[in-house]
Protein backbone atom coordinates (compact mmCIF):
# COMPACT_ATOMS: atom_id res chain seq x y z
CA UNK A 1 0.00 0.00 0.00
CA UNK A 2 1.32 3.41 -1.01
CA UNK A 3 -0.61 6.75 0.13
CA UNK A 4 0.52 9.81 -1.02
CA UNK A 5 0.14 12.26 2.08
CA UNK A 6 -1.60 14.70 0.54
CA UNK A 7 0.56 17.92 1.19
CA UNK A 8 0.82 19.08 -2.23
CA UNK A 9 -0.56 22.54 -2.70
CA UNK A 10 -2.30 22.65 0.69
CA UNK A 11 -2.44 26.27 2.40
CA UNK A 12 -0.66 25.69 5.53
CA UNK A 13 -0.55 28.19 8.29
CA UNK A 14 2.33 27.99 10.96
CA UNK A 15 2.70 30.27 14.26
CA UNK A 16 5.64 31.46 15.21
CA UNK A 17 7.40 30.19 11.96
CA UNK A 18 10.93 32.74 11.67
CA UNK A 19 12.85 30.21 14.23
CA UNK A 20 13.42 26.98 15.99
CA UNK A 21 10.83 24.29 15.84
CA UNK A 22 8.42 26.46 13.76
CA UNK A 23 11.19 27.49 11.42
CA UNK A 24 11.87 23.51 10.75
CA UNK A 25 7.49 23.11 10.10
CA UNK A 26 7.36 25.54 7.44
CA UNK A 27 10.37 23.99 5.87
CA UNK A 28 9.37 20.69 5.90
CA UNK A 29 5.46 21.54 4.57
CA UNK A 30 7.33 23.83 1.90
CA UNK A 31 9.13 20.72 0.93
CA UNK A 32 6.17 18.80 0.34
CA UNK A 33 4.56 21.26 -1.82
CA UNK A 34 2.43 22.82 0.30
CA UNK A 35 1.43 26.80 0.43
CA UNK A 36 2.69 28.10 3.44
CA UNK A 37 2.31 31.21 5.50
CA UNK A 38 3.76 31.70 9.08
CA UNK A 39 3.22 34.41 11.50
CA UNK A 40 5.83 35.92 13.53
CA UNK A 41 5.89 38.32 16.30
CA UNK A 42 8.85 40.28 16.17
CA UNK A 43 11.51 39.00 14.52
CA UNK A 44 11.31 40.25 11.22
CA UNK A 45 15.22 39.28 10.27
CA UNK A 46 14.66 35.92 10.68
CA UNK A 47 11.31 35.76 9.35
CA UNK A 48 12.99 37.40 6.05
CA UNK A 49 15.58 35.09 5.82
CA UNK A 50 13.37 31.87 5.68
CA UNK A 51 11.09 33.12 3.19
CA UNK A 52 13.82 34.54 1.07
CA UNK A 53 15.45 31.02 1.73
CA UNK A 54 12.46 29.68 0.15
CA UNK A 55 11.66 31.42 -2.37
CA UNK A 56 15.14 31.30 -3.56
CA UNK A 57 14.62 27.61 -4.43
CA UNK A 58 10.89 27.74 -6.00
CA UNK A 59 9.03 27.21 -2.87
CA UNK A 60 5.73 28.87 -1.97
CA UNK A 61 6.63 30.65 1.73
CA UNK A 62 4.92 33.78 2.84
CA UNK A 63 4.86 36.11 6.40
CA UNK A 64 2.60 37.93 8.61
CA UNK A 65 3.87 39.99 11.16
CA UNK A 66 1.37 38.82 13.79
CA UNK A 67 0.74 38.55 17.80
CA UNK A 68 -1.02 35.94 18.27
CA UNK A 69 -2.09 37.09 21.60
CA UNK A 70 -4.52 39.55 19.50
CA UNK A 71 -7.60 38.14 18.46
CA UNK A 72 -8.44 40.79 16.11
CA UNK A 73 -4.62 40.88 14.55
CA UNK A 74 -5.00 36.26 13.84
CA UNK A 75 -8.50 36.75 12.27
CA UNK A 76 -7.36 39.40 10.02
CA UNK A 77 -4.36 37.96 8.84
CA UNK A 78 -6.23 34.53 8.47
CA UNK A 79 -8.58 36.22 6.38
CA UNK A 80 -5.40 37.57 4.11
CA UNK A 81 -4.71 33.95 4.07
CA UNK A 82 -7.96 32.33 2.66
CA UNK A 83 -8.34 35.37 0.46
CA UNK A 84 -4.99 34.93 -1.19
CA UNK A 85 -5.14 30.64 -1.43
CA UNK A 86 -9.08 30.53 -1.48
CA UNK A 87 -8.90 27.89 1.95
CA UNK A 88 -7.03 26.79 4.40
CA UNK A 89 -6.26 23.10 4.96
CA UNK A 90 -3.46 22.98 8.02
CA UNK A 91 -3.03 25.10 11.16
CA UNK A 92 -0.51 24.10 13.14
CA UNK A 93 -0.02 26.28 16.65
CA UNK A 94 3.64 26.25 17.39
CA UNK A 95 3.82 30.29 18.60
CA UNK A 96 4.86 29.49 22.43
CA UNK A 97 7.08 31.29 24.83
CA UNK A 98 8.57 30.46 28.16
CA UNK A 99 9.76 32.38 31.70
CA UNK A 100 10.72 29.28 34.10
CA UNK A 101 11.16 30.29 37.62
CA UNK A 102 10.18 28.86 40.65
CA UNK A 103 6.24 29.71 41.34
CA UNK A 104 7.13 32.16 44.51
CA UNK A 105 9.76 33.96 42.09
CA UNK A 106 7.31 34.41 39.56
CA UNK A 107 6.19 38.27 38.48
CA UNK A 108 2.68 38.94 37.16
CA UNK A 109 4.01 39.13 33.62
CA UNK A 110 5.59 36.08 33.69
CA UNK A 111 2.49 34.00 34.58
CA UNK A 112 0.22 36.11 31.95
CA UNK A 113 2.20 36.44 28.98
CA UNK A 114 3.11 32.64 29.08
CA UNK A 115 -0.53 31.51 29.53
CA UNK A 116 -1.77 34.53 26.72
CA UNK A 117 0.95 33.68 24.25
CA UNK A 118 0.58 29.48 24.65
CA UNK A 119 -3.08 29.54 25.60
CA UNK A 120 -4.82 32.43 24.01
CA UNK A 121 -2.84 32.17 21.45
CA UNK A 122 -3.99 28.62 20.42
CA UNK A 123 -7.66 29.67 20.80
CA UNK A 124 -7.28 33.39 18.58
CA UNK A 125 -6.14 30.93 16.30
CA UNK A 126 -8.24 27.85 16.17
CA UNK A 127 -11.15 30.67 16.53
CA UNK A 128 -10.07 32.57 13.20
CA UNK A 129 -9.48 29.65 11.11
CA UNK A 130 -12.24 27.16 12.12
CA UNK A 131 -14.92 28.68 10.50
CA UNK A 132 -13.26 28.09 7.03
CA UNK A 133 -12.29 24.31 7.97
CA UNK A 134 -16.34 23.58 8.88
CA UNK A 135 -17.33 25.24 5.95
CA UNK A 136 -14.35 23.47 3.78
CA UNK A 137 -15.77 20.08 5.69
CA UNK A 138 -12.03 19.39 5.92
CA UNK A 139 -9.02 20.74 7.90
CA UNK A 140 -6.16 19.49 10.28
CA UNK A 141 -5.73 21.45 13.65
CA UNK A 142 -1.94 20.52 15.42
CA UNK A 143 -1.28 22.31 18.76
CA UNK A 144 2.58 22.19 19.70
CA UNK A 145 2.43 21.02 23.46
CA UNK A 146 5.37 20.05 25.64
CA UNK A 147 6.27 17.55 27.27
CA UNK A 148 5.78 19.81 30.48
CA UNK A 149 2.02 19.52 29.91
CA UNK A 150 1.76 15.88 31.70
CA UNK A 151 5.16 15.74 33.46
CA UNK A 152 6.40 17.48 36.12
CA UNK A 153 9.15 20.08 35.40
CA UNK A 154 11.23 22.63 38.16
CA UNK A 155 10.63 26.33 37.82
CA UNK A 156 7.72 25.60 35.13
CA UNK A 157 4.37 25.61 36.72
CA UNK A 158 3.43 28.67 34.06
CA UNK A 159 4.85 26.73 30.75
CA UNK A 160 3.40 23.58 32.03
CA UNK A 161 -0.17 24.66 33.04
CA UNK A 162 -0.37 26.49 29.58
CA UNK A 163 0.99 23.30 27.99
CA UNK A 164 -1.74 20.99 29.97
CA UNK A 165 -4.17 23.39 28.68
CA UNK A 166 -3.40 22.73 25.24
CA UNK A 167 -3.80 18.84 25.82
CA UNK A 168 -7.33 19.43 27.04
CA UNK A 169 -8.04 22.03 24.55
CA UNK A 170 -7.12 19.82 21.46
CA UNK A 171 -9.12 16.85 22.91
CA UNK A 172 -12.28 19.30 23.36
CA UNK A 173 -11.79 20.62 20.34
CA UNK A 174 -11.41 17.22 18.53
CA UNK A 175 -14.81 15.99 19.81
CA UNK A 176 -16.84 19.69 18.47
CA UNK A 177 -14.95 19.59 14.78
CA UNK A 178 -15.41 15.56 14.31
CA UNK A 179 -19.04 15.84 12.89
CA UNK A 180 -17.08 17.96 9.93
CA UNK A 181 -14.22 15.78 9.48
CA UNK A 182 -11.30 18.12 10.88
CA UNK A 183 -8.86 16.08 13.29
CA UNK A 184 -7.63 18.16 15.75
CA UNK A 185 -4.07 16.49 17.64
CA UNK A 186 -1.03 17.70 19.37
CA UNK A 187 2.64 17.04 19.16
CA UNK A 188 4.35 17.15 22.98
CA UNK A 189 8.02 17.76 22.51
CA UNK A 190 10.33 17.00 24.83
CA UNK A 191 14.03 19.11 25.04
CA UNK A 192 14.73 19.65 21.62
CA UNK A 193 17.51 21.92 20.74
CA UNK A 194 16.48 25.11 20.42
CA UNK A 195 17.44 28.86 21.48
CA UNK A 196 14.22 28.21 23.91
CA UNK A 197 16.02 25.36 25.46
CA UNK A 198 19.25 26.60 25.69
CA UNK A 199 19.10 27.35 29.46
CA UNK A 200 17.77 24.47 30.41
CA UNK A 201 20.20 22.21 28.11
CA UNK A 202 23.13 24.76 29.68
CA UNK A 203 21.82 24.02 33.17
CA UNK A 204 21.10 20.65 33.82
CA UNK A 205 22.51 19.21 30.51
CA UNK A 206 23.92 15.85 31.31
CA UNK A 207 21.10 15.67 34.23
CA UNK A 208 18.53 15.87 31.20
CA UNK A 209 20.25 13.80 29.59
CA UNK A 210 20.67 10.71 31.42
CA UNK A 211 16.66 10.93 31.66
CA UNK A 212 15.88 10.59 28.03
CA UNK A 213 16.21 7.05 27.01
CA UNK A 214 17.67 7.65 23.12
CA UNK A 215 20.23 9.74 25.14
CA UNK A 216 20.29 12.51 22.83
CA UNK A 217 18.09 15.65 22.54
CA UNK A 218 15.71 16.03 19.79
CA UNK A 219 15.90 17.95 16.61
CA UNK A 220 13.72 20.68 15.53
CA UNK A 221 13.30 18.46 12.62
CA UNK A 222 12.01 15.43 14.52
CA UNK A 223 9.34 17.66 16.06
CA UNK A 224 8.70 18.91 12.57
CA UNK A 225 8.10 14.80 10.92
CA UNK A 226 4.89 14.60 13.69
CA UNK A 227 3.39 17.65 12.63
CA UNK A 228 4.38 16.78 9.31
CA UNK A 229 2.49 12.76 10.29
CA UNK A 230 -1.00 14.62 11.66
CA UNK A 231 -1.12 16.95 9.10
CA UNK A 232 -0.97 14.17 5.95
CA UNK A 233 -3.27 12.01 4.56
CA UNK A 234 -1.70 9.36 6.87
CA UNK A 235 -2.74 10.04 9.55
CA UNK A 236 -6.55 10.69 8.34
CA UNK A 237 -8.10 8.33 11.53
CA UNK A 238 -6.32 10.02 13.91
CA UNK A 239 -8.14 12.89 16.35
CA UNK A 240 -7.66 14.43 19.90
CA UNK A 241 -4.12 12.91 20.73
CA UNK A 242 -0.96 14.19 22.03
CA UNK A 243 2.11 12.55 20.11
CA UNK A 244 4.93 12.66 22.35
CA UNK A 245 8.71 13.09 20.43
CA UNK A 246 10.95 13.45 23.32
CA UNK A 247 12.85 10.19 22.93
CA UNK A 248 11.67 8.40 25.58
CA UNK A 249 12.26 11.27 28.27
CA UNK A 250 11.14 10.59 31.85
CA UNK A 251 10.83 13.24 34.36
CA UNK A 252 9.61 13.23 37.29
CA UNK B 1 -35.46 50.62 10.44
CA UNK B 2 -33.62 48.39 12.00
CA UNK B 3 -35.90 47.28 14.61
CA UNK B 4 -38.94 47.47 12.20
CA UNK B 5 -40.78 44.32 11.79
CA UNK B 6 -40.04 42.46 8.86
CA UNK B 7 -41.90 42.30 6.22
CA UNK B 8 -42.48 38.82 4.42
CA UNK B 9 -41.22 40.53 1.23
CA UNK B 10 -37.91 40.94 2.98
CA UNK B 11 -38.15 36.94 3.92
CA UNK B 12 -38.93 36.41 0.83
CA UNK B 13 -36.09 38.56 -1.06
CA UNK B 14 -33.16 36.53 1.16
CA UNK B 15 -34.97 32.98 0.90
CA UNK B 16 -33.73 31.49 -2.14
CA UNK B 17 -30.05 32.41 -1.53
CA UNK B 18 -30.85 31.06 2.42
CA UNK B 19 -32.03 27.91 1.33
CA UNK B 20 -29.62 26.90 -1.28
CA UNK B 21 -26.48 27.94 1.37
CA UNK B 22 -28.83 25.43 3.87
CA UNK B 23 -28.41 22.61 1.10
CA UNK B 24 -25.20 23.27 1.10
CA UNK B 25 -24.37 23.18 5.07
CA UNK B 26 -26.58 20.57 5.87
CA UNK B 27 -25.96 18.41 2.47
CA UNK B 28 -29.32 17.74 1.54
CA UNK B 29 -31.69 18.45 -1.34
CA UNK B 30 -32.41 22.05 -1.83
CA UNK B 31 -36.18 20.44 -2.21
CA UNK B 32 -35.83 19.79 1.24
CA UNK B 33 -35.83 23.02 2.87
CA UNK B 34 -39.25 24.41 3.27
CA UNK B 35 -39.27 27.80 4.70
CA UNK B 36 -41.29 26.37 7.85
CA UNK B 37 -39.44 22.85 8.46
CA UNK B 38 -37.55 22.33 11.88
CA UNK B 39 -34.14 22.51 11.50
CA UNK B 40 -33.30 20.40 13.94
CA UNK B 41 -36.55 18.05 14.06
CA UNK B 42 -36.95 18.02 9.99
CA UNK B 43 -33.43 18.29 8.73
CA UNK B 44 -31.89 16.46 11.09
CA UNK B 45 -29.39 19.69 12.10
CA UNK B 46 -26.81 19.53 14.29
CA UNK B 47 -25.60 22.39 16.83
CA UNK B 48 -22.10 22.46 14.05
CA UNK B 49 -24.53 22.65 11.74
CA UNK B 50 -25.69 25.78 12.37
CA UNK B 51 -22.44 27.48 12.65
CA UNK B 52 -21.72 26.22 9.53
CA UNK B 53 -25.10 28.27 8.01
CA UNK B 54 -24.05 31.37 10.21
CA UNK B 55 -20.71 30.89 7.91
CA UNK B 56 -22.04 30.70 4.55
CA UNK B 57 -24.85 32.84 5.45
CA UNK B 58 -22.32 35.73 6.25
CA UNK B 59 -20.00 34.55 2.62
CA UNK B 60 -23.23 34.44 0.48
CA UNK B 61 -24.68 37.65 1.46
CA UNK B 62 -21.57 39.77 2.75
CA UNK B 63 -22.47 39.91 6.20
CA UNK B 64 -21.85 39.55 9.80
CA UNK B 65 -24.02 37.70 12.21
CA UNK B 66 -22.91 37.87 15.53
CA UNK B 67 -20.94 34.21 16.69
CA UNK B 68 -23.11 31.92 18.81
CA UNK B 69 -25.31 34.79 19.82
CA UNK B 70 -28.89 32.97 18.08
CA UNK B 71 -29.90 32.84 21.44
CA UNK B 72 -29.36 35.76 22.98
CA UNK B 73 -30.84 37.40 19.79
CA UNK B 74 -34.19 36.07 20.71
CA UNK B 75 -34.33 37.47 24.29
CA UNK B 76 -34.30 41.09 22.62
CA UNK B 77 -33.79 43.90 25.49
CA UNK B 78 -34.87 41.60 28.27
CA UNK B 79 -32.36 41.02 30.88
CA UNK B 80 -31.35 37.32 31.53
CA UNK B 81 -32.55 36.70 34.86
CA UNK B 82 -36.06 37.72 33.55
CA UNK B 83 -35.70 35.51 30.49
CA UNK B 84 -34.88 32.61 31.96
CA UNK B 85 -35.10 31.49 35.37
CA UNK B 86 -32.95 28.12 36.11
CA UNK B 87 -32.77 27.06 32.50
CA UNK B 88 -36.66 27.68 31.85
CA UNK B 89 -38.11 30.37 30.16
CA UNK B 90 -40.00 32.75 32.34
CA UNK B 91 -43.81 33.85 30.78
CA UNK B 92 -41.99 37.09 30.41
CA UNK B 93 -39.52 35.61 28.15
CA UNK B 94 -42.04 33.40 26.27
CA UNK B 95 -43.98 36.58 25.16
CA UNK B 96 -40.58 38.00 24.10
CA UNK B 97 -39.56 34.85 22.78
CA UNK B 98 -42.91 34.10 20.60
CA UNK B 99 -42.43 37.63 19.28
CA UNK B 100 -38.95 37.28 17.84
CA UNK B 101 -40.13 34.14 16.52
CA UNK B 102 -43.08 35.03 15.15
CA UNK B 103 -43.29 32.92 12.46
CA UNK B 104 -43.52 29.42 14.58
CA UNK B 105 -47.54 28.80 15.34
CA UNK B 106 -47.87 28.68 18.86
CA UNK B 107 -48.18 24.60 18.94
CA UNK B 108 -44.40 24.80 19.00
CA UNK B 109 -44.01 26.63 21.77
CA UNK B 110 -43.97 24.19 24.95
CA UNK B 111 -44.40 24.96 28.29
CA UNK B 112 -42.26 24.34 30.39
CA UNK B 113 -39.96 25.72 27.74
CA UNK B 114 -36.11 24.85 28.43
CA UNK B 115 -33.78 27.47 27.17
CA UNK B 116 -31.36 24.84 25.61
CA UNK B 117 -34.81 23.40 23.40
CA UNK B 118 -35.15 27.00 21.18
CA UNK B 119 -32.78 26.01 18.47
CA UNK B 120 -35.62 23.22 18.45
CA UNK B 121 -38.02 26.03 17.13
CA UNK B 122 -35.39 27.62 14.71
CA UNK B 123 -36.56 27.22 10.81
CA UNK B 124 -35.46 28.65 7.65
CA UNK B 125 -37.50 31.49 8.19
CA UNK B 126 -35.44 32.19 11.63
CA UNK B 127 -32.44 32.66 9.42
CA UNK B 128 -34.09 34.56 6.34
CA UNK B 129 -34.97 37.03 9.51
CA UNK B 130 -31.12 36.92 10.73
CA UNK B 131 -29.92 37.68 7.19
CA UNK B 132 -32.71 40.95 7.22
CA UNK B 133 -31.67 42.18 10.04
CA UNK B 134 -27.92 41.95 9.87
CA UNK B 135 -28.46 43.62 6.27
CA UNK B 136 -30.04 46.29 7.79
CA UNK B 137 -27.73 46.43 10.55
CA UNK B 138 -24.96 47.32 7.80
CA UNK B 139 -26.57 49.38 6.05
CA UNK B 140 -27.59 51.56 9.47
CA UNK B 141 -23.60 51.74 9.43
CA UNK B 142 -22.90 52.58 6.26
Amino acid sequence: MRIDAGLLGKSVIVTGGSRGIGRAIVELFADEGSDVTFFYRDNAKAADEVVQAATATSRKVASEKVDVRDASACAAAVERVANRCGRIDILVNNAGIIRDNQLAALEDDDVRSVLETNVGGVFNMARAVVPHMIVQRAGKIINLSSVSGEKGGRGQTNYAASKGAINAFTRALAVELAPRKITVNAVAPGVIETEMSQDVRDAAGDVVLSKILLRRFGSPEDVACAVWFLASDYANYVTGEVLHVDGGFKME
Amino acid sequence: MANDAITKEEILAVYPKVAETMADALGCDIEDIKLDVSLIEGLDAESIDFLDMVFRLERAFKIKIPRGKIVENARGDLPESEFEQKGIVTEKGLVQLKSYLSEIPDSRFKTPMKVADIPRLFTPETFCKLVVRAQREAQATA
